[in-house]
């Protein structure tokens, strides 16, 4: 479609030049028709690079993406597959489900028809889906080849600008000024200059024509927020790199060290609190009700040093970080980070501090500690000992009656010892001691001792005990957790990066957005005077430039009648 | 730059072809924790009642059921006897039979394998590491793996019976490796 | 700090009916040029310095109202909808006076205060009293995140006023052919929607007047993190008359009003969000009133709003508002840039471990984000100018109002802030 790419000055363009690189003048063919048509100054009027005739397969792929249009296309795409994910609750909100069936029950569940029907077109998986990631990876190439495309081209324009223009290049710019000049055509020029220097131009004389310009840097903007976006986008997806991101949850009950899987450190949980807001401090709609002021949990964080892969023997852990994790305040120790994430209110017993009593003489024989977890298998109380030989966490009876434990968890807790010592059959006597002081423990316990008396194990002497267990709803002698904390460990290592971009991105904008490039043509033959002046945005700002810069070398104009569309009419 | 055109275009096309394949794949295939047939079983290393370590790597090239279990499962417990009894039947002709007791205290998984009278290795997990690497849903889980180093088959939860396990064991010591 | 809260809602009501005062003065600016024994440009002038002095004393009692509220509250007023919508009424001002000091346009100010008026009349339809904060909204990033997004959403609504004027300056009455005659309905509708919002402020001041409340108890069933379903039975309250009411709920008490003794129909039940019946009811009734309103004005007028404004702006530049419209989305761009996405990733970061997690509130924002993006792109063909730009600005900031309403309203999430 263009088949003269020389201009008349003498220039030799690329094919696909709007404005002739050197003088200016129209070389589109429909901006040579109509003489009164504004000029298309998007980068200059330069070639892009993806103009081209016979264009290669290559080339088809490069000039896809180069376009401003498809960018546009992908973006509107981009928004609408964002929309629809919002729907419904997306499958990554729903923390304790992984399995595709067991999703896909759970949104027939909630969601009926529906809900069948966006699971099945996964949609609630959209941010993660084949097509989103794509849409994202092809806005990506976009940013890179759009910009790559422009930026080029513009930057040879820009650095290399002839300084007198074509009538026709300065009379079809947004802004026009034109008349005769009655004043002395130098003396005129120099104090124009002057006043627009003044303004911060930076101004360029030859003979007769004048160029000015000011904040050439604006047009840098939107390249450096493409370059930011890129480098965000880039560390977006470094996160799908296995050992740059880490993402799992711990559980702790009070006073419970766990190792962090998949790391060498390990964290402890000393101490949760919960607080609530006071009634006076509710707004009147809310008195009554539990507003939650505060959790916290107060965790040291351990690295293991020693025997770490050693089944058989405990791990060497050294403190190397201490803080008091909250929302909004996270443990943070090199790269990993520890987020409050949610709380469950669950008494746990941690240990209890029994006492062996002979019930004969009515004695305190010892008493001792027992952990609920890991128990020690022998004590020694005096002349006695007590023997742990069994442990059930949680007591219960299997189907053949016979005695088991129903979780891990120390729900309700039997302990099973063999008591040595004088006084005692050569084989020891038997005892199971329930440390929760409810009913229905108590009860096991008598009928469990009960049995083992009448089999000839125990004589009914010795009873273990916990003494005033329970003063005033306060527990004594018992250790117990009261919260279970639920904490997020994150390590992202990608995370610079992805903050890199957004301030690049961010400067990019705050160039491109908070200055204009603006610039001034003025071309002088015989008395005829003709300004041109051109902005990317704010065009309201030059024209009081203009005016004011006129109107100070007695030439007044109203800004409005600078602008060129205005004459359209 | 006009010179260096065509390499730029494709450098930069082959660039997003790779990285854009990458975050697309990456969305397509996407990794599932669970254990299936085909895949190889993760390495451990665990100590047994005795406290003699065990390592997975001990195991190789020999058939092998890992069998998953605990005292507070029910299923777990009854199909101890049956585990048992196939190990008495099989381990002359190379079979190996591991229990992994799902993160109990010692004494309680121990007073346990005394009252059935197991004697296959029972190795004691610690805080689930081994459980949570083999992606476990239910219990028990039985892993048979074949002397090539490859699951042969999972079987999540329920009560195997003998029938059931001389069947698989069969398969297994048939599989060579 | 009590006397400070009661200064404060003073001062409230003192900004308030200066917004007031200067609306009517910006339309007696605009409206009474062609009164007799008036110069028509000297008649402007005058009323719109009254006016545009009478909305600064306005903004000026809006910060005295802001800055006793943060002190006698403790925290910055921006943390539930009430103080959230009252403070983006002040920030379209001050994204307003910004504007007017570089543009001068009368215009944009008699378009401007009936959005601020509207928002701010909606933020009174919430609970006012202060709140205590809940520990994720204890953070520095309360006040830097929600001041910037809002500051950032102040501009976008200035560049949907000045667009929604140039739509009514070049709607073209004459014209009869399919184009000219989608472009009356439309900008007509917009006035409408705009109307069915001031319809629902009017119905929920006016039933709330009259004491009216209605009692529904409703059972939901969630499903807990253990996977077991959990049956609640809650109650809900109802301060308009329940023609919807709650799915799956039980009458307890309803007032009779106009004859209707029982609720019409149930909401349906894909409808998520935290009392959605009770949302639905609100905005059945938002259309009823909104309808009665407009079709108020219609009689007065006697002929399509439109029609009635578009004379009074015959001297007005379209280019100018469209220059204005594009400036307003220009200068706003980086400060939602910054403000709804970097910041609050930061926040996010802070908070909840991740710096972005698809929840529905910044999915929104990133959709008005690429909205945005889309508009400027767009804008940089020529064919994209002018009238297709102003309905871009619209629509734009229609998906600013969805973002910051609507997602509270139907979708439920982490952002969740009471709501009617």
């Amino acid at each position: 479609m263009f088949q003269n790419t020389k201009c008349e000055c003498g220039h030799q363009n690329p094919v696909g030049t709007v404005l002739c690189e050197s003088c200016g003048k129209p070389l589109d063919e429909a901006l040579l028709k109509d003489e009164n048509a504004l000029l298309e100054m998007r980068y200059d009027g330069v070639a892009r690079r993806s103009q081209k005739a016979n264009p290669h397969f290559v080339d088809r792929i490069w000039n896809f993406f180069s376009s401003v249009k498809i960018a546009v296309y992908l973006i509107v795409i981009t928004l609408i597959g964002a929309a629809f994910g919002t729907i419904l609750q997306q499958e990554s909100t729903i923390i304790n489900l992984t399995e595709r069936s067991e999703f896909a029950a759970y949104y027939k569940e909630q969601h009926g028809t529906f809900g069948v029907i966006y699971h099945a077109l996964g949609l609630s998986r959209t941010y993660e889906s084949w097509w989103f990631i794509g849409l994202l990876v092809m806005i990506g190439t976009s940013l890179v080849v759009c910009s790559l495309d422009r930026v080029l081209p513009l930057y040879r324009a820009l650095s290399k600008q002839q300084i007198r223009k074509h009538l026709q290049f300065i009379n079809r710019q947004h802004v026009v000024y034109s008349g005769e000049l009655t004043q002395d055509k130098q003396e005129w020029l120099d104090r124009f200059a002057k006043e627009l220097k003044r303004k911060r131009y930076r101004v360029w004389r030859e003979d007769g024509a004048l160029l000015a310009e000011k904040n050439r840097f604006s047009r840098w903007g939107p390249y450096i927020n493409h370059i930011g976006l890129i480098v965000f986008l880039l560390a977006v997806l470094g996160r799908s790199i296995p050992a740059w991101h880490m993402d799992q949850y711990l559980t702790l009950y009070e006073g419970e060290t766990r190792q962090i899987p998949g790391t060498n450190y390990y964290l402890k949980n000393d101490k949760f609190t919960l607080d609530y807001y006071s009634d006076e401090e509710l707004a009147s709609n809310q008195k009554g009700t539990k507003v939650v002021k505060l959790y916290e949990t107060k965790a040291r964080l351990y690295e293991c040093t020693d025997a770490c892969d050693d089944p058989t023997r405990e791990p060497v852990l050294t403190e190397v970080k201490q803080h008091d994790i909250r929302v909004n305040s996270a443990l943070a120790y090199k790269g990993l980070k520890v987020y409050q994430n949610s709380f469950q209110e669950k008494v746990r017993f941690i240990s209890v501090h029994a006492t062996l009593k002979d019930k004969v003489n009515g004695t305190d024989i010892g008493s001792f500690d027992l952990k609920m977890n890991q128990p020690e298998e022998e004590y020694k109380l005096g002349e006695y000992t007590l023997r742990l030989i069994d442990y059930y966490p949680d007591f219960g009876l299997d189907e053949q009656t016979r005695p088991m434990t129903k979780s891990r968890d120390p729900n309700n807790p039997a302990f099973v010892f063999r008591i040595a010592g004088p006084g005692i059959q050569d084989r020891g006597e038997v005892y199971v001691y329930f440390p929760m002081p409810s009913e229905k423990s108590k009860y096991y316990e008598t009928i469990l001792n009960e049995s083992f008396k009448q089999r000839g194990d125990n004589s009914g002497r010795f009873s273990i005990q916990v003494d005033n267990p329970i003063v005033d709803g306060q527990m004594n002698n018992i250790e117990y957790s009261a919260f279970t904390t639920y904490l997020n460990i994150r390590m992202d290592r990608a995370m610079p990066y992805v903050w890199v971009g957004a301030a690049i991105s961010m400067i990019g904008l705050i160039m491109g957005f908070y200055w204009q490039h603006r610039r001034i043509w003025i071309r002088i033959d015989g008395d005829k005077l003709a300004l041109g002046g051109h902005t990317n945005k704010n065009t309201y700002g030059l024209r009081a430039d203009v005016a004011g810069a006129l109107g100070k070398t007695r030439i007044e104009v109203d800004p409005k009648t600078l602008d060129n569309r205005r004459n359209e009419r | 730059m006009g010179r260096y055109r065509k390499p730029v275009q494709y450098i930069i096309l082959a660039v997003v072809l790779l990285i854009g394949g990458y975050a697309i794949g990456n969305s397509l295939f996407s990794k599932s924790v669970v254990l299936t047939k085909g895949d190889k079983p993760p390495g451990f290393r665990l100590a047994d009642l005795n406290n003699v370590v065990h390592d997975m790597e001990d195991y190789e090239g020999k058939p092998l059921i890992i069998n998953f279990w605990g005292t507070f499962c029910p299923p777990c417990r009854n199909e101890m006897p049956a585990l048992q009894h196939q190990y008495d039947k099989w381990k002359g002709q190379g079979l190996e039979l591991i229990g992994i007791n799902l993160s109990e205290d010692k004494l309680t998984a121990e007073s346990f394998i005394r009252q059935i009278g197991v004697d296959f290795p029972i190795l004691l997990d610690k805080d689930k590491k081994t459980e949570r690497k083999y992606g476990l849903k239910q219990y028990p889980t039985t892993f048979f793996i074949a002397p090539t180093g490859e699951i042969q088959e999972v079987v999540i939860g329920g009560v195997l019976t003998e029938e059931e396990i001389d069947k698989r064991i069969e398969r297994l010591i048939q599989t060579k490796s | 700090m009590k006397w400070w809260l009661d200064f404060s809602s003073d001062a409230f009501i003192v900004a308030f009916f200066l917004y007031c005062a200067s609306f009517i003065s910006y339309a007696i600016a605009v409206g009474g040029k062609k009164w007799s024994n008036r110069k028509p440009a000297e008649h402007a002038a005058r009323w719109g310095k009254i006016a545009f002095v009478l909305a600064a004393i306005g903004w000026l009692a809006h910060l005295t109202f802001f800055f006793t509220r943060w002190y006698g509250g403790g925290h910055i007023p921006t943390s539930n909808m009430y103080e959230f919508m009252t403070f983006l009424g002040m920030a379209i001002m001050f994204a307003f006076i910004v504007i007017y000091a570089i543009y001068r346009n009368m215009m944009l100010g008699a378009f401007t205060l009936p959005l601020v008026i509207i928002i701010i009349a909606y933020a009174s339809v919430f609970p006012s009293e202060v709140q205590p904060l809940i520990p994720p909204l204890q953070s520095i990033w309360l006040k830097i995140h929600v001041t910037m997004a809002a500051a950032g959403e102040a501009f976008f609504a200035i560049g949907f006023a000045a667009a929604l004027v140039q739509l009514i300056r070049v709607v073209d009455f004459t014209r009869t052919d399919k184009a000219g005659r989608r472009a009356q309905f439309w900008t007509e509708f917009s006035l409408y929607v705009i109307i069915v919002l001031v319809g629902f402020i009017v119905a929920v001041f006016a039933f709330r007047g009259a004491g009216y409340e209605a009692k529904f108890t409703q059972e939901t069933v969630t499903i807990d993190d253990a996977g077991n379903a959990l049956t609640s039975v809650g109650e809900v309250k109802y301060t308009l008359p329940p023609l919807v009411a709650p799915y799956n709920s039980e009458t307890e008490s309803f007032q009779s009003f106009l004859g209707i003794k029982k609720p019409l129909v149930e909401a349906p039940s894909w409808m998520n969000g935290v009392n959605a019946g009770r949302k639905l009811n609100t905005v059945v009734w938002s259309v009823i009133a909104g309808s009665l309103l407009y079709g108020l004005l219609r009689l007065i007028a006697r002929k399509k709003l439109t029609a009635a404004i578009n004379p009074h702006l015959s001297d007005i530049d379209p280019d100018d508002l469209e220059e204005i419209s594009y400036r307003a989305i220009a200068i706003g761009f980086p400060v939602f840039t910054l403000g709804a996405l970097i910041f609050a990733m930061i926040w996010a970061e802070i908070a909840w471990s991740r710096f972005w997690g698809w929840d529905p509130k910044e999915v929104w924002a990133l959709i008005t984000w690429l909205f945005y993006s889309a508009y400027l792109h767009l804008r940089l063909s020529r064919g994209w100018q002018g009238t297709r730009s102003a309905w871009l600005a619209v629509i734009g900031f229609l998906v600013v109002m969805f973002t910051l309403v609507g997602v509270n309203l139907v979708i439920a999430g982490l952002h969740s802030y009471a709501g009617v």
